[in-house]
């Protein structure tokens, strides 16, 4: 589904993402673990397609196609959805309103009718429950005045709602307490399927113990030093990032 | 001394005043024939205000006269569209090249009167208030609708009438083949413990320019509530220059919108409230999107004389490609102004390098127990905001025109009337679709 071949990116300057190599196949978790500053969320922001970023080497192809070669509103549209760490407030724009006009861009582009005002509710209903989201947060401009955990449960009652093939999670975990940390991990493991695939980002391993993962890479000094099974993520969380300068020196 | 515009059309004004206008008017009373020859010696000693009157710094009239513009024999007209507001209830009025269409018309509600030009004048208590709320001191663009207005309009709310249906003044511009000078006006009185509605719109549909001037005066008794709309959809041969002064008594509400969303080339608003009672209560809206090179100037007075007053005051503008938006917004707070509260905000977004805002919030205080703050701001579309609705499958078009009608929707959302909300954000949107957004 996804293949990253040896990214480089950077942000004015300042050169984060050193050669990345990632192979994601449809089914998959993967998680990616790494300290502050190691490039995890440049590498979410890439994907994504944020202008903030250029692209300085490399190829990444999504279902085959060159994902760079496309605008952030075209690779949505393909099926790729970022979670935002910091999801934006938008005043002004309804929730609701946000919601029917990305599905039904999206449904669109993918040849499907646009729903009717009746079916697009009883969706949307329907996805609100599996992240326990208050109805009233749907009248509401998005993401404005939300708590923390209300803004990171938004994200995943859009990820529901436009069902892509590729969900990238970038630290969804934080700021959230445990309770707001169940039900998000809970709405994410209902969506799993055989046909679509998460990239779970975190800095902690909490995360995992609710949403287990495939594979875990650790990701340091802007590339993956090491690739393993979901104990890696434990073996981490017990040694410690420091462990890390160990890993990268021996290998 | 300041140097005034004295062009061709000020030429034919100074000649036609005794030759042409005022024979029509022999039917007018001494006294206000009075008063226009008056306000005709200001005009006609300083011209059309230019720019180096500090109240038209940034506002060139001179942009206007590109045509040379007459009275014109105005021939009883209909318009093509009647400008109803789809879903509204209100009692409506037409006036059509500033004549009202009494065919067009529906009748008022018991409890409000709206009387015609021969009518009103022949009432003293109507012809007197003349100029007497909107005081044309040195002001020579008010002096010129006073010397030649054709046409005065009278909407009276008597006192203790609840009216529910909104009023609603439709102004149409239509059919001239030649450059042409409107100029009429309107006095709106209501009186005490009265609640009402004024809606006014104005639409055109012209084959050559028309130079509008209109002068609107209202009076607010006691405990007077009146709410009123004002939502520009004019197209671009429209130059307007509108003066509205409002006069406030004791615990009087006065709530008035003025939203330019439509094409028109030339829009100079001015609205002076003078607040000459305790107790009062002014919420001031508007909004301006505007684009190709438009130019919609804003300037408001609130002028606190007496205390314990409240008002509000918020404007929002988007300005597109080489458009021009103005926003001058003085609060004065008088020396018997005490626990006056007073609040103004005017936020901007420009989208082109090479549109323009110029924006002066201006505050004076002589009490010295007050609240008051102002605001201005000019910026551009939150970045961030762009990308994450990108990244949710919506286009940079599409994300522009939501983040467009999310600015100006903290304006919108505050009309109370729903049919006019919806007609409102629908004249937006036909507004952002015709535009390619899209700028570098």
């Amino acid at each position: 589904m996804l293949q990253i071949k040896d990214l480089q990116a950077r942000v004015e300057d300042k050169e984060i993402l050193k050669g990345i190599n990632l192979e994601i196949k449809p089914g998959e978790v993967h998680a990616i673990m790494g300290p502050n500053g190691s490039g995890k969320s440049t590498l979410a922001s890439v994907l994504a397609g944020h202008p903030g970023f250029e692209v300085t080497g490399g190829q990444v192809l999504f279902e085959g196609q060159d994902l760079l070669d496309l605008k952030p509103e075209e690779r949505a549209r393909e099926g790729l959805f970022l979670a935002f760490q910091y999801p934006v407030e938008i005043p002004g724009v309804s929730n609701m309103t946000f919601l029917k006009t990305a599905l039904e861009e999206i449904r669109a582009h993918n040849g499907l009718p646009a729903f009717s005002a009746k079916e697009f509710m009883k969706l949307l209903r329907e996805k609100q429950d599996l992240v326990e989201f208050n109805t009233s947060l749907v009248n509401r401009s998005v993401n404005e005045g939300f708590s923390g955990g209300e803004k990171k449960r938004n994200e995943i009652l859009q990820l529901a709602m436009l069902n892509p093939k590729l969900a990238i999670l970038d630290e969804t975990d934080s700021g959230l307490d445990i309770d707001a940390l169940r039900i998000v991990a809970g709405g994410v493991n209902k969506l799993r399927s055989s046909e679509n695939a998460f990239l779970v980002i975190t800095h902690y391993q909490r995360l995992l113990d609710y949403i287990v993962p495939d594979v875990v890479h650790i990701l340091s000094g802007g590339k993956i030093i090491k690739s393993g099974p979901k104990e890696l993520a434990l073996e981490l969380e017990e040694k410690g990032y420091d462990w890390l300068r160990e890993v990268e020196t021996t290998e | 001394m300041e140097l005034g515009i004295f062009n061709n059309t000020y030429s034919y004004l100074s000649e036609a005043f005794e030759k042409e206008h005022l024979k029509e008017r022999s039917f007018e009373s001494q006294s206000l024939l009075a008063k226009r020859a008056e306000a005709f010696q200001l005009f006609n000693l300083k011209g059309f205000p230019s720019v180096k009157n500090e109240d038209w710094r940034f506002t060139n009239l001179n942009k206007v006269f590109k045509e040379d513009y007459q009275f014109r024999k105005q021939e009883p007209a209909f318009s093509s569209s009647t400008g109803t507001i789809p879903g509204l209830k209100a009692c409506k009025i037409v006036l059509v090249n500033g004549k009202v269409s009494p065919e067009l018309s529906d009748p008022l509600p018991e409890g409000v009167s709206f009387l015609s030009t021969e009518a009103a004048l022949a009432e003293e208590a109507y012809s007197g208030r003349i100029g007497a709320i909107a005081v044309q001191g040195e002001n020579a663009i008010l002096g010129f609708n006073t010397a030649f207005f054709k046409d005065f309009y009278v909407l009276h709310v008597r006192a203790k009438k609840l009216i529910e249906t909104p009023i609603h003044i439709s102004h149409h511009f239509t059919g001239n083949t030649e450059a042409a000078l409107i100029a009429y006006r309107l006095l709106v009185l209501a009186e005490e413990l009265s609640e009402s509605t004024l809606i006014e719109t104005f639409h055109s549909d012209l084959q050559a320019p028309v130079f509008l001037s209109y002068v609107s005066e209202f009076s607010l008794a006691e405990s007077a509530v009146l709410h009123t709309h004002w939502v520009n959809s004019a197209s671009e041969d429209l130059h307007l220059v509108h003066h509205r002064e409002v006069e406030q008594f004791r615990n009087s509400i006065f709530n008035n919108s003025n939203l330019s969303l439509g094409n028109a080339a030339f829009i100079r608003n001015n609205l002076n409230c003078r607040l000459k009672g305790s107790g009062t209560e002014t919420n001031l809206l508007g909004s301006y999107v505007v684009n190709g090179s438009q130019h919609v100037d804003n300037h408001t007075i609130v002028d606190h004389q007496k205390p314990n007053s409240n008002s509000m005051e918020l404007y929002k503008g988007i300005m597109l490609d080489k458009s021009h938006a103005v926003f001058n917004g003085k609060i004065f707070v008088q020396i018997d102004a005490q626990k006056t509260n007073a609040f103004q905000k005017n936020n901007n977004i420009l989208l082109s390098d090479q549109a323009t805002i110029n924006s002066k919030p201006q505050l004076e205080i002589f009490a010295d127990d007050v609240k008051c703050s102002h605001g201005s701001t000019v910026g551009q579309f939150d970045e961030g905001a762009m990308f994450y609705l990108r990244t949710r499958g919506i286009s940079e078009e599409a994300a522009k025109r939501m983040l467009i009608q999310a600015f100006v929707a903290e304006v919108h959302s505050k009309i109370n009337i729903s049919a006019l909300r919806d007609y409102v954000s629908q004249l937006l949107q036909t507004k952002l679709e015709r535009d390619n957004l899209i700028i570098a």
